[in-house]
């Protein structure tokens, strides 16, 4: 525990701590989870629902998440207003185009507990759809999340060296035309 | 996943083919591999020529290829069981799946690389995958000469796991009763028997 002081625990707990989250490349249902965790305080040893102790959480590049399947076709959104004829649905691709941020700020709302507490939770989440953040934002960070799902390469970021010692599965006949 | 298989197996057929170097005297040569996407891949030719008479012929002779890695299963047919690498690898795997394609993207015969049926059925569906993930963006078909392609208003929608093309898929505007819901497909049912090392079960249906 010499790193990691008593007293450093307890302004752990009990501060307002700022978290980063990058989600580039992030399926927004994962990093929903991540932020609904700190913005209810369930990481905190002491949590309990009615003591308000949930932390802030800024996501960042929301515009350049990923959707796994074809769920950027497939899944729909829907809305309505209560007046007739206004029921809406859309795809998350138009979702996306219209507002960078709306799909994860769905997806945390409807993660959090449906209660008064939860637009309070909400106005401590802030959305970003760059990686652009405001001064008086950057100031109040303590800490970067880890991402939930790891990037893979594309083959250009592979260097020469990589790509020379992975070895040939197979050799093409020596008469063989490659396109 | 599969990268780091090969790469291990090369690495103890390596070693065993220095050893047998050293122990015979020889100098060390270190096996050169040359990738089918960007190299070319029937060995190098030096051109000879040779002068009789009035007659001259110029001759391109293949040189013969540099020591490679020994496959730790040689006697099967298929690359992929050769090399031990049933059920181990994925889209992410760019440097498996590059060496089956030609420059524009498609897959090369089955006649030419020897995989079995149900290994090249994998492929191609591990190689679409990373299409549709963007992982292969230099394997694109060619565009036909003079043609310059429009700039797009919205940079492209990153996706992963896909399995129907784009275009075929329409919203799901009604997902049904609670116990008859129409799911959303992620990743391909040919590749459940994958190896895993998460205690998580693998879904595919969202």
């Amino acid at each position: 525990m010499s790193s990691f002081s008593r007293s450093a625990q307890q302004w752990a707990t009990f501060a307002r701590s700022w978290f980063l989250i990058d989600g580039r490349m992030q399926p927004p249902g994962k990093i929903a989870s991540m932020c609904s965790v700190r913005l209810q305080g369930k990481h905190k040893p002491i949590y309990h629902p009615l003591s308000d102790i949930g932390d802030h959480v800024v996501v960042m590049n929301t515009r350049h998440i990923a959707f796994s399947g074809n769920k950027w076709e497939q899944k729909v959104y829907s809305s309505h207003t209560g007046y007739p004829g206004s029921f809406k649905q859309l795809t998350a691709a138009q979702m996306h185009k219209k507002d960078p941020t709306v799909i994860i700020k769905l997806a945390v709302y409807g993660m959090l507990p449906k209660n008064l507490t939860r637009r309070t939770m909400m106005q401590r989440l802030h959305l970003f759809p760059d990686d652009v953040l405001p001064e008086d934002i950057l100031k109040n960070l303590t800490e970067e999340l880890p991402q939930p799902r790891e990037i893979p390469r594309k083959l250009s970021e592979y260097t020469q060296e990589e790509r020379d010692t992975f070895p040939m599965l197979w050799t093409p006949p020596e008469d063989y035309r490659m396109k | 996943m599969a990268a780091r298989c090969v790469v291990q197996s090369a690495r103890t057929v390596l070693r065993s083919v220095h050893s047998n170097f050293i122990n015979k005297g020889l100098f060390q040569r270190i096996p050169q591999f040359s990738f089918l996407g960007s190299v070319q891949c029937r060995g190098l030719r030096h051109v000879v020529e040779n002068k009789e008479g009035k007659t001259t012929v110029i001759e391109g002779v293949i040189e013969p290829t540099s020591e490679r890695p020994q496959p730790p299963n040689p006697k099967a047919a298929c690359p992929i069981y050769r090399w031990n690498l049933q059920n181990k690898y994925n889209y992410t795997d760019v440097l498996l799946l590059s060496q089956f394609i030609r420059s524009d993207g498609g897959m090369l015969p089955r006649r030419i690389t020897g995989l079995c049926a149900q290994e090249h059925n994998k492929i191609a569906i591990c190689l679409q995958m990373a299409h549709r993930a963007g992982l292969l963006p230099d394997h694109r078909p060619r565009l036909p000469e003079g043609h310059v392609p429009k700039p797009k208003p919205n940079p492209p929608l990153n996706r992963y796991l896909t399995r129907y093309s784009v275009k075929s898929v329409k919203p799901i505007l009604k997902t049904g009763l609670k116990w008859c819901k129409k799911r959303m497909s992620v990743g391909h049912p040919a590749l459940k028997n994958n190896v895993t090392y998460s205690p998580k079960p693998l879904y595919i249906k969202h």
